[in-house]
């Protein structure tokens, strides 16, 4: 496997550079990095795209945070940061953290407690009067929270309804940074204020995003650069010719894709490259409140007409990792692995019997080569919902289904999705956190802003909230694959294929690492340095 | 004199007004607004988020209601604010016209010195091959879409030299800038500059078949003279104006121009704004691409009228 | 009639013009380019006709194994990203240009005509309401107009062509409004109003003939900026939306990703495109030159 090789290489690649002995840093210089799109606002916890944090995680801190020299992120490698140290009580239910002290936002005004309990207190929604925020899409992340309280300036406790193991994981994400309760919303959209080791001087619309040293971050001795530059340009093939021509010393997270990756080592062959999963993963949307797919019977004919193989050979030259909704091993910590999925409907590896079953149970429908069932595809007009809604299509030819593409503009995708307005949708989905309380909660619970299908099942919801209780990490990890083996038997959300994509970066930049199961984490920028 | 430019004025402030009525009840018919999409971006589909913002930019408020606010800041030289930078319009606006400018006025630069001598040769040398070959350039410059020439030349830019034109960092000078600008320029004004070059030709040839033309010559004056001083004066005023109007509808061009050599001007502006929904910044861009239209008309028609004594005043 | 005063020009000059292909072969060797651009429109309006038994594959038919296939013998014109032969979409994509081209310049030719025709005719508050209303809509330069059209009417096929249309509206409107303006005084006019004609029969039987000269040349012209307009709305992403094959969207999107992998993406539907408006163009001028001798270059 290709795929399982690079990362192996880039194991060892990293190894060898944290093993490199510690005067060899040098400080100073600007890592110029290149920027696909205009990022919606500066604010992390307003967002959901790599848009955002990739730039501007490095301004802020978390409290704790999966620690930046490990590639996967698991609960177990998690690192103190605006805390010092972390305590639970005797039934898991109460979290206390010390914090740091002598710490300053960049405006000059120390860091206390009570900024903790202002972030949270508005991303629970416990306090909905808090200006801190405009929008909150990880609400689900802390449904869990009952209260947060201070004790002094250096002492703050999360008290939670019931023991949630994956809390701390959440807290350690790159989505999670400490906000300051003295500065508003907007600010923090435009020009955000953190304790981290960037500051941010300019965030031009559609053109720059600049960032310069924290000369008073609290870590002694870091960042070892001066600046960090951002130019935003929308369209890729520019982005890879400036990357080439040397005018960028880092690609945008992701950026070269498969087909790009031999061009940009042919062109620049001292270019290190890493390929690893995007936590972005392809799938399928049914209505099932609607005809013709309330009838379960055809929602089983799709979920055993699809060929995985073809979409990732077409996507990403057969490097897209085949998985259910966990992203699967060795990248992802809770996925099932290669031999669990072939026993999953639709994914067994002889397409042409899977289909064949497809074709059964349309015959029994009566559909058939001259009664074709006519379907609308539904996407997001935009190339990578297009692409492989383009290969779906194709491929239902096999199974008597007649689909045409329906083009959403992106701007009321959702809004199509949410009021049912539907037969099958072509989506990506993408995880925040390797984590199956992130991942469930936010697209299955009945509960959650999120489920974008509105996908209600009490049984499905019974069986969430009781691996999230779970302690025993291998139980838990048997609970998550029983819960996607019924979605995927309720044809809730079939999985197509999790991407992998590949970050570029120069030579001179040293001690990047990139973090396998979530490209939201790992921007933090305090130890890459620049041999210039 | 008096009565007519106060008559022309009224009608130019009739038109800009239309076109903010226009503009701003068209923008509100597009299906979803800036808070679906800021909703969105972040990935939720919560129906209370999207009321909360439309709420704090004002969009629940009746339409009219939002309009005569817009105008009524727009009277006093406010813009308002940007829905998604949540900058003042104007701060985003201003220093995106320069550049555009830059970019427009050099684009009419390189089209006129290509397409006025041109277009004289072409005309003085009718029916020959070259005229017949210039027709043909010509033609081709109005129908190349002007992006596609933009990459070409960057993919031909790229096979010769390994880099790129394209707008990466903040020029330096003034001359950096030009150069900078210059290939996107060329790009754009090449169908400009066929434009113009097939208005000189036929306006020579309209001024060479006149009867002073042939007083000139009776009178001696050599082939040459008469071509290039007799004729050539005569045949610039219509294309004098064409100039002035094709300055304007240069904007059409930048758009697509803009976008491909990535150069951050109002144009390219205006698309991502409309993506956005961002109102206010499209529809005050809008206005102010109507005004320029609509100036450079009423100053062509001012010069024309200055340039032309047989035209009189129609009041 | 300038038509018929062309005819008799012919026979003067000695052509058999009693068969249409005489007439024919006079034409083109009276105008060369405007043969050549005669018969590449015809070869594009066939081309859109007959797409599916011209082309060799289904152009939304994907094939892993194709993917930015090299142009040879198998992919005449190579293949895209998702290995659909791109001869295939390109000669689809004619249809889509002939469709948004024609439509757009043919709608906005009928509302056009009927207005200009009333407003000339009626005069007054309604030619002055027009005429205002003309101005605004001739106060944005075309593409930006489309682009605000097109993004408020939502992405399709229709969209799309009356996004383009509506703003032709406005010269197709001054042109015949002028014409009537003039004709309406002329003596064959008068008389069949001295012979107790109504109204609206001397407008469409005597004065709207009359005006098709002009219209004929600025529609071919029209047809032509159509088709870049479609061009240049779909490069931007407002267009033409996917499963059409757009010549204007395959070349942003390639232009995206593949200009250095993949050029002939990039550079067959950018071929295609300017062929076209450069037929309609070359055709355009000849057939100014024909019909409009005044403007004779």
């Amino acid at each position: 496997m290709r795929i399982r090789l690079a990362f192996i290489a880039g194991g060892l690649a990293a190894a060898v550079v944290i093993a490199a002995p510690a005067f060899a840093q040098k400080q100073g210089g600007t890592l110029r990095v290149s920027h696909r799109d205009n990022p919606p606002s500066a604010s992390v916890h307003e967002e959901a795209t790599i848009s955002v944090n990739m730039p501007f995680m490095s301004v802020f801190n978390n409290l704790v945070m999966f620690d930046p020299k490990e590639k996967i992120n698991s609960p177990d490698k998690i690192v103190p940061e605006l805390a010092e140290s972390w305590s639970w009580n005797a039934d898991k239910t109460k979290l206390t953290f010390k914090l740091r002290s002598g710490v300053k936002w960049h405006d000059g005004k120390p860091f206390s407690s009570k900024d903790v309990k202002c972030t949270w207190d508005a991303l629970s929604g416990i306090d909905e009067k808090q200006q801190i925020i405009r929008k909150n899409p990880r609400k689900v992340w802390y449904k869990n929270v009952k209260e947060i309280t201070t004790n002094g300036d250096n002492e703050v406790t999360f008290t939670l309804a019931r023991e949630q193991p994956s809390f701390l994981s959440m807290l350690a994400a790159g989505y999670s940074p400490v906000y300051p309760c003295h500065v508003d919303s907007r600010t923090m959209r435009s020009k955000p204020i953190g304790t981290g080791p960037f500051k941010v001087t300019d965030f031009k619309r559609n053109e720059a995003i600049k960032l310069v040293r924290n000369p008073d971050y609290w870590k002694k001795g870091r960042p070892y650069l001066d600046a960090i530059e951002f130019k935003i340009v929308p369209n890729r093939s520019t982005r890879v010719l400036g990357f080439v021509a040397g005018e960028f010393d880092l690609t945008f997270d992701s950026d070269i894709t498969f087909p790009l990756l031999k061009d940009v080592k042919g062109q620049k062959a001292d270019a290190i490259c890493e390929a690893r999963p995007t936590n972005v993963h392809t799938n399928l949307l049914i209505n099932r409140d609607a005809p013709p797919f309330d009838n379960p019977k055809l929602r089983e004919a799709l979920v055993y007409s699809l060929d995985r193989q073809p979409f990732s050979d077409i996507l990403s030259q057969g490097n897209d990792l085949r998985g259910a909704t966990m992203l699967p091993p060795p990248a992802g910590v809770w996925g099932m692995t290669q031999d669990e999925l072939q026993k999953l409907p639709g994914f067994g590896p002889d397409i042409g019997k899977n289909r064949e079953i497809a074709r059964g149970i349309m015959k029994e429908l009566g559909y058939g080569p001259d009664k074709p069932l006519k379907i609308k595809v539904a996407t997001r007009n935009i190339a990578i919902y297009r692409d492989p809604a383009v290969i779906l299509i194709d491929q239902l030819k096999q199974i008597y289904i007649e689909a045409e593409l329906e083009p959403i503009d992106t701007t009321i995708w959702y809004n199509k999705i949410q009021q049912k307005n539907y037969q099958v949708g072509l989506n990506l989905t993408g995880a925040g956190l390797d984590d199956p309380d992130g991942v469930f909660y936010e697209n299955f619970y009945s509960t959650s802003d999120r489920n974008y299908t509105a996908y209600k099942n009490p049984e499905i919801d019974k069986m969430i909230d009781e691996q999230s209780a779970m302690t025993d990490v291998n139980k838990r990890k048997a609970m998550v694959t029983k819960i996607e083996q019924a979605l995927l038997k309720d044809g809730a959300r079939p999985p197509i294929s999790h991407s992998v994509s590949n970050t570029c970066w120069a030579p001179a930049v040293k001690n990047l690492v990139l973090q396998h199961n979530s490209i939201y984490n790992g921007w933090r920028l305090e130890d890459v340095w620049l041999d210039r | 004199m008096g009565s007519y430019l106060i008559r022309r004025f009224l009608l130019m402030a009739l038109t800009l007004f239309g076109m903010s009525v226009l503009i701003f009840v068209m923008l509100r018919l597009v299906p979803g607004n800036v808070a679906d999409i800021l909703v969105d971006s972040a990935g939720i589909a919560d129906p209370k988020e999207k009321a909360k913002i439309a709420k704090e930019l004002g969009l629940d408020r009746p339409i009219h209601e939002q309009y005569v606010s817009w105008i009524g800041g727009l009277a006093r030289g406010d813009l308002g604010f940007a829905y998604i930078s949540e900058r003042p319009a104007i701060e985003e606006i201003a220093p995106r016209i320069p550049i555009s400018a830059k970019l427009a006025g050099l684009a009419l630069f390189f089209s006129v010195i290509m397409g006025v001598p041109l277009g004289v040769i072409s005309a003085v040398r009718q029916n020959t091959a070259l005229d017949y070959s210039l027709r043909l350039v010509s033609l081709s410059g109005l129908s190349l879409p002007s992006f596609w020439l933009g990459l070409l030349i960057l993919m031909a830019s790229v096979q010769w030299f390994g880099m790129i034109p394209i707008w990466t960092n903040e020029p330096r000078s003034i001359l950096e800038e030009l150069m900078l600008l210059s290939i996107p320029a060329a790009a754009v004004g090449f169908r400009s500059s066929a434009l113009i070059m097939r208005l000189t030709r036929s306006s020579m040839l309209e001024v060479l078949r006149q009867d002073y033309i042939r007083t000139a010559r009776s009178k001696g004056a050599s082939q040459t003279t008469v071509n290039y001083v007799h004729a050539l004066r005569n045949a610039l005023l219509p294309v004098v104006t064409i100039i002035g109007i094709e300055a304007a509808f240069l904007v059409g061009g930048l758009i697509v121009t803009e976008t491909v050599f990535n150069i951050p001007g109002v144009a390219r502006f205006l698309v991502e704004a409309i993506l956005w929904r961002d109102y206010p910044i499209v529809q005050n861009l809008v206005m102010l691409i109507a005004f320029v239209v609509v100036m450079v008309n009423f100053l062509v028609d001012m010069a024309y009228m200055a340039l032309d004594p047989r035209i009189k005043f129609a009041d | 009639m300038a038509v018929i005063n062309h005819e008799a020009e012919l026979a003067r000059a000695g052509a058999n013009v009693s068969t249409f292909g005489g007439q024919m072969r006079f034409m083109a060797r009276r105008y060369p380019l405007g043969a050549v651009g005669a018969i590449i429109v015809l070869v594009f309006i066939l081309t859109a006709l007959f797409a599916n038994y011209i082309a060799p594959y289904d152009p939304t038919a994907t094939n892993a194994k194709a993917s930015l296939a090299r142009p040879g013998s198998t992919y005449f014109l190579g293949a895209d990203f998702m290995g659909r032969d791109m001869f295939s979409r390109i000669v689809h994509g004619a249809r889509i240009s002939l469709a948004v081209g024609a439509g757009a310049t043919l709608l906005g030719g009928i509302l056009g005509v009927s207005i200009g025709l009333m407003s000339g005719y009626l005069g007054g508050t309604f030619d002055l309401a027009t005429q205002r209303l003309m101005d605004i809509m001739q106060s944005l330069p075309l593409l930006v107009m489309a682009l605000v059209m097109a993004a408020s009417l939502g992405p399709s096929l229709e969209n799309t062509i009356i996004a383009i249309a509506i703003p032709l509206v406005p010269s197709v409107a001054r042109v015949v409004r002028s014409s009537t303006l003039s004709l309406r005084e002329q003596p064959f006019v008068e008389a069949a109003r001295a012979v107790g004609m109504g109204e609206v029969r001397i407008a469409v039987r005597h004065v709207l003939p009359n005006t098709l000269a002009p219209l004929i040349v600025l529609g071919t012209a029209q047809l032509g900026s159509a088709i870049l307009t479609e061009a240049s709305l779909s490069f931007l992403g407002l267009g033409i939306p996917e499963p059409y094959p757009s010549w204007g969207r395959m070349l942003s999107e390639s232009a995206a990703e593949y200009v250095r992998t993949a050029p002939w993406l990039v550079i067959f539907p950018g071929v295609a495109i300017s062929l076209t408006v450069f037929g309609t163009n070359l055709l355009g001028d000849a057939l100014r030159d024909i019909l409009d001798p005044r403007q004779r270059t």
